[in-house]
């Protein structure tokens, strides 16, 4: 690949959206809407979109309440998926209330948590707090509480 | 080092690359559809059908990591493609989560998201970097400055001219011509393979309560099939 541009006119502003693999999309959608309290906004499935067809996969996407989507979740019909290719992804409670939400839900709903940031080196902002769980595919979900500013 | 040239399965190769423009054409989309038409399984999206759009308990992705087998090669590629900056090259620490492991991060910032995407070696106890599978997920997608179907067309341009090739896109993620692909969202978007083919989009104009409104008014996703 030849590049020739040291710095984009238009750049990235935020990551925006994240789309991961699920092997079970009943059970990974019942786990995020009923922990995050995801709210689901669309389907993308073989018998309703080309796209989707010829790849493949099934796709459900969810709304953390202002774009269309902010998570989707893929089955593909015909490969596995599994944990090589991410380490972790970080989802941010509106406020104190939130965070305390999911993680009496998620105690609740018997799912082992992890106190903390996952990675030892990333950042945090002091007062700031965050704990760590696996979804029933094994991908790590950190939860970090928004600091209002 | 020397990255192994390892493609995932879910790749699209590049002679089926050049065919997916044609998603943005309704008769071959129809024509993809057939089986499901004529068999009466078809069914629309029905996005405003769904009851969504309320507050939520998360606010938004807060950061992402993923594994890459060259920390120097993947780092020049966000910043060259997607003019994301470089915050911090972390030394080598333990793996969080597999005894005997350890990862080295480097953490790239956007312009109004710090360290948003962590680039991550992971070694074996050997002391070998891992090659990523890329069967954890589908894509992840970047906003671009200003979030405008413009910038997008324009940031598809720029990188076009700069030797980036897109596996799709420009797209708008919509039924409406030119640019809609019959998906939803309605997100304008182009997609690109990084180095280790984890599969990037760069986005913008994406749908919220308020402009799908302004587009489709209370018209039911049935109404629209």
């Amino acid at each position: 690949m030849n590049v020739h541009v040291e710095k984009p006119h238009i750049a990235a502003a935020k990551l925006q959206h994240h789309v991961i693999y699920v092997s079970d999309l009943k059970r990974s959608k019942d786990f995020y809407m009923k922990l995050f309290e995801l709210q689901f906004s669309a389907l993308n499935h073989p018998d309703s979109s080309a796209a989707m067809r010829l790849s493949n996969q099934e796709m459900h996407f969810f709304s953390f309440g202002f774009y269309h989507h902010d998570l989707c979740l893929v089955k593909h019909h015909k490969l596995k998926m599994d944990n090589n290719s991410m380490l972790h992804f970080t989802l941010m409670a509106h406020d104190k209330a939130a965070f305390d939400g999911i993680r009496a839900r998620a105690t609740a709903m018997g799912i082992p948590v992890r106190d903390g940031r996952l990675i030892a080196s990333a950042k945090t902002s002091p007062g700031q707090r965050a704990f760590c769980l696996q979804d029933p595919d094994r991908h790590w979900i950190e939860i970090i509480e928004e600091q209002r500013r | 080092m020397t990255a192994a040239s390892y493609v995932p399965p879910n790749v699209l190769p590049p002679l089926l690359q050049k065919f997916a423009p044609l998603l943005k054409r309704k008769w071959f989309r129809e024509l993809v559809l057939m089986p499901p038409t004529l068999t009466r399984r078809r069914f629309s999206n029905k996005t405003e059908d769904y009851g969504v759009f309320q507050p939520s308990q998360i606010a938004s992705i807060g950061q992402l990591s993923i594994y890459v087998q060259d920390i120097e090669r993947s780092r020049r590629w966000y910043e060259q493609l997607g003019g994301l900056r470089h915050s911090r090259t972390c030394e080598q620490e333990s793996h969080p989560f597999k005894p005997g492991w350890s990862i080295r991060c480097c953490y790239m910032s956007a312009a109004e998201h710090e360290e948003c995407l962590v680039l991550v070696e992971e070694c074996d106890p050997d002391g070998k970097v891992t090659v990523p599978s890329g069967m954890s997920f589908f894509h992840t997608a970047f906003e671009l400055e200003g979030n405008r179907l413009e910038d997008v067309l324009a940031f598809s341009d720029q990188a076009k001219n700069a030797g980036f090739s897109r596996n799709y896109g420009p797209v708008r993620h919509n039924s409406e011509p030119p640019l809609g692909d019959g998906e939803t969202g309605g997100n304008v978007a182009c997609y690109f393979y990084d180095p280790d083919y984890h599969n990037v989009e760069f986005c913008g104009a994406m749908d919220t309560i308020e402009n799908y409104r302004a587009r489709y008014g209370e018209t039911k996703g049935s109404a629209r099939a």
